[in-house]
């Protein structure tokens, strides 16, 4: 049977067919996959895959599985295989525990919030700390972003709540995630020029807010110039991480 | 005359001027009858007016000019194909495997380190004059060990490297000499990694991790 169709038509479904097959080539292999190619017995592997597999089930996000499923391996002179397993189980918990936390006050539990709330919860934020900084964040994205900042803060030393607060403030004034990220170096340069975690802290929970590096926190005016960080060139050991857009 | 009331086709036959046999007279006599009012009626026709067939000829060649002077027309204007539907899925299969097949080709690397865009060029560090060789893995690099080497200045026993990050949070660690695992002392922060070592953390931002 012969038909007549609008070529036009018919080469946009082939463009669309051409394009939806784009990202199925692109895909990485699976982490079996990989694990196997860097050297992993195939048993280890389909383990892997298999703990993968149910989070994603799950609808758990799986990228934090898989990256701490390759550091294992990576790591395997020191952590055996068993080791690594159970590990993956203990982070399928925590985002487990995450989504729960945001499920349960209705808040999206889309992918980036669930690693961001786990996260949080691993640097021990209240689950009514991580919601406040949800709630502030202006789109879900933007709630990831900040989650993730205030477990850093929080890994940095400074108060959960204090690390919370940090960012749901900025957010509530207007602050973006682009400005937010620049927190944990806020941090790191109030520290290196001598002040103490548990002040920052303070002030923050009285209102102060965290600015750009070198500007440590806006409103309580500790200000000062910015020192030469540890790490550099003639310091005894460390990184110096100093960045330009490429 | 339609369909049902053709000549049977010995009849036609008979009036394409062929010899048959076995005819009915009745049906020759009408065959006879019908060829007759043919003749008759193309004697009677008039010749079509020559300015009726000018004009229309005109109307047909400016509608061919106007098409074959714009290709932007032919491209957008509907243009009616016959195509076998089964011909159509072997091609559409064809194209799509063959999308696939040139996408897969090309060349890959860590989606966190290259493909994500923007990114931010971080420099590390490392002070370690005994060592043979740095290197810098994490989730940036999918924990691959050895892919992002350190290059050493002799001079001072500094290993830098700088490679390209996305903004967000970034794991990390050391590995010397392929073996010994060390946590970056100037990261903004140190996690158990659940292995019962220490992981080191910079969050970057969209201007990079600026330490000074």
């Amino acid at each position: 049977m012969m038909q007549r169709l609008h070529i036009l038509p018919m080469l946009g479904l082939l463009s669309v067919l051409t394009l939806a097959a784009a990202p199925a080539g692109a895909q990485e292999p699976g982490i079996a996959a990989q694990l196997v190619a860097r050297g992993a017995p195939a048993d280890f592997a389909d383990r892997v895959a298999q703990i993968v597999a149910s989070a994603r089930a799950e609808a758990l996000p799986t990228e934090p599985l898989e990256f701490k499923a390759q550091e294992g391996w990576a790591k395997r002179s020191r952590v055996p295989p068993e080791r690594v397993l159970a590990v993956l189980q203990q982070l399928v918990g925590r985002l487990e525990q995450g989504r729960d936390v945001l499920r349960d006050a209705g808040l999206d539990a889309s992918g980036p919030v669930v690693v961001g709330a786990a996260e949080a919860l691993g640097r021990s934020l209240t689950p009514e700390q991580i919601r406040d900084v949800v709630r502030s964040a202006p789109d879900p994205a933007a709630a990831g972003t900040g989650l993730t900042v205030a477990a850093s803060l929080a890994a940095q030393g400074l108060p959960a709540a204090a690390a919370a607060r940090a960012v749901s403030d900025a957010y509530r004034s207007g602050r973006g995630p682009e400005e937010i990220l620049e927190f944990p170096s806020t941090i790191a340069d109030a520290t290196a020029r001598g002040e103490r975690m548990v002040d920052i802290g303070q002030r923050i929970m009285q209102g102060g807010m965290l600015s750009s590096p070198g500007g440590s926190m806006g409103g309580a005016g500790t200000g000062g110039q910015g020192g030469r960080p540890p790490g550099m060139p003639g310091s005894k050991q460390g990184t110096k991480t100093q960045t330009n857009k490429p | 005359m339609t369909g049902r009331d053709r000549f049977h086709p010995d009849v036609q036959r008979y009036l394409d001027g062929e010899h048959v046999e076995g005819v009915a007279q009745r049906d020759i006599e009408e065959a006879d009858r019908f060829a007759k009012a043919v003749l008759e009626y193309g004697a009677s026709a008039e010749a079509p007016d020559a300015r009726v067939d000018a004009a229309v000829m005109e109307v047909v060649r400016a509608r061919v000019s106007q098409r074959e002077g714009s290709f932007w027309q032919w491209l957008v204007q509907p243009n009616l194909v016959r195509i076998r539907p089964a011909l159509m899925a072997a091609a559409s299969i064809a194209l799509v495997a063959s999308g696939a097949a040139l996408v897969s080709l090309l060349p890959r690397t860590s989606p966190t380190v290259a493909d994500a865009v923007p990114t931010v060029l971080v420099r590390f560090e490392l002070r370690a004059p005994e060592a043979m060789r740095v290197t810098v893995t994490g989730s940036f690099d999918q924990w691959s060990g050895d892919r992002v080497e350190l290059q050493q200045n002799t001079a001072t026993g500094v290993w830098s490297g700088t490679i390209p990050l996305t903004p967000g949070r970034h794991e990390y660690s050391f590995v010397i000499d392929g073996e010994r695992w060390l946590p970056d002392p100037m990261a903004h922060a140190q996690v158990d990694d659940g292995f019962g070592q220490v992981n080191s953390v910079i969050v970057v931002g969209p201007r990079g991790v600026v330490r000074s």
